[in-house]
């Protein structure tokens, strides 16, 4: 029987969502998180010159034959789990292992995936994301990519706008036990003065894009999920994520072209769902900011009533418009 | 054989110990600090959301309500805003990142 494997944190709710979904529309699902290997699932495949990999997973509530994996669903699954009395070294060596046996079989299942973790994983970084995104014809920021204060002044002497600063990679972490932050900054003349410390990792910088509101624009495989977002304070207007009190959404239609963009874009990417951010321009250009391939969506759905766990499903099940 | 790549690359899991490593560190200094890093911010823990108590149910396969019908994805849908809780990081729209 044809099955969706869901591959996700147990308390990743709006998974459940899907789930749920794809329950009401009579798939079976299969759904378990990383952690339950090797602890409480098993794992059993072979491969030799007549059959690709056969086998499954047993858990203690239900087993899943590879062969009817028909889609597969992943979506940040927490660490693999090992025995309490394991070592370190044990645990990871163990891990390596289960990464490459566990994960390994997994993901050479030749399915439908949303989306593949290899995918996922080369679609994390931005520098490559802004590569693809112009070679799709989508319009972007002027971007520099560096640790040399000569550049950023020769980049802050190009630019004719202000210009923003903003992390390359995970902008949040731990120090001092406590949680912080980094939003984007509009860069002030004062800040430019003094750029200690530029040379000790990679810094992005970005022209300001002149900004109306901005979009998140939802993809599910093909079908595009756009609100509009709007904010009436400052720190919102700046970086919406530091302050989603003073945030309003809207339904919106993007421009056909930059769909069909976004779409070349996806498929560039081999990504069956996205998160991307847009600003737009009060003359009405989209300027692309980027694509989480793991991006939250649940709260645009209840925000604009766009169907986008029902998207998630159709894609699961292959269902076009 | 040596790796070229961290294997979670293929298989992207949220890292060991939790989706931001912990530090008790303090700042270094001017020199050795990442220059963003002086625009870091502690998030507003007043927006946090606080998540009603859940239990996951293995039939149907998602989150349950303790005391309550209402299932769990039904009760949230703020963004998961950080609250500058080092026990609470938001996933933020991260993905597997490091
Ligand atoms: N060039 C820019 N012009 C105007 N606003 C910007 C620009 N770059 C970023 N922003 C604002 O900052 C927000 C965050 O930027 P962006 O989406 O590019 O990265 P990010 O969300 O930090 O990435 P990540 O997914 O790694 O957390 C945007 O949604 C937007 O509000
Ligand atoms: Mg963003």
């Amino acid at each position: 029987m044809p099955t969706v494997l869901v591959i996700a944190a147990r308390d990743d709710w709006p998974t459940d969502r899907v789930v749920k979904t794809l329950d009401e529309r009579g798939a079976t699902v299969f759904r378990m998180d990383a952690a339950e290997f090797p602890e409480e699932a098993g794992l059993a495949a072979r491969i030799d010159d007549s059959h690709g990999w056969a086998g499954g997973v047993v858990t203690s509530h239900r087993e899943l034959d590879l062969a009817d994996v028909s889609a597969c669903y992943f979506r940040t699954p927490h660490p693999f789990r090992f025995a309490e009395g394991m070592s370190d070294a044990e645990r990871r060596f163990a891990a390596a292992q289960a990464r490459a046996g566990f994960g390994g079989i997994l993901t050479a299942l030749d399915c439908r995936w949303v989306s593949h973790p290899s995918a996922m994983s080369r679609a994390e970084y931005k520098p490559y994301q802004l590569a693809a995104a112009r070679e799709c014809g989508l319009t972007l920021p002027p971007t520099l990519i560096t640790n040399r204060p000569d550049a950023v002044q020769a980049f802050a002497g190009d630019i004719p706008g202000t210009i923003i600063c903003k992390p390359v990679a995970s902008p949040v972490f731990i120090e001092g036990d406590q949680l912080k932050a980094v939003y984007t900054r509009v860069l002030t003349e004062d800040d430019l003065g003094d750029l200690t410390g530029m040379e000790t990792t990679a810094h992005l910088f970005q022209a300001w894009v002149d900004k109306a509101y901005e979009v998140r624009l939802t993809m599910a495989g093909d079908r595009p999920f756009a609100a509009e977002v709007h904010s009436d304070t400052k720190a919102g207007y700046t970086d919406w994520r530091s302050d989603y009190k003073s945030l309003t959404y809207k339904p919106t239609a993007p421009p056909p072209d930059v769909i069909e963009r976004v779409r070349a874009l996806m498929h560039r990417l081999e990504l069956r769902f996205g998160a991307l951010d847009f600003v737009v321009s009060p003359a009405g250009e989209w300027t692309f900011l980027e694509v989480n391939p793991c991006g939250q969506w649940d709260w645009i759905q209840h925000a604009t009533g766009h169907p986008i766990a029902e998207g998630i499903a159709d894609e699961l099940l292959g269902v076009t418009e | 054989m040596i790796p070229v790549a961290h294997p979670r690359e293929a298989f992207p899991l949220s890292p060991e110990g939790g989706r931001i490593p912990h530090s008790s560190e303090q700042p270094s200094g001017p020199d050795t600090r990442p220059w963003v890093l002086r625009f870091a911010v502690l998030p507003d823990s007043a927006r946090a959301t606080a998540l009603p108590p859940a239990l996951y149910d293995e039939d149907r396969q998602i989150s349950v309500g303790v005391d309550t019908d209402l299932l769990p994805y039904m009760q949230t849908h703020s963004p998961t805003i950080p609250d500058g809780s080092p026990a609470n990081p938001p996933p933020l729209d991260e993905g597997p990142k490091d």
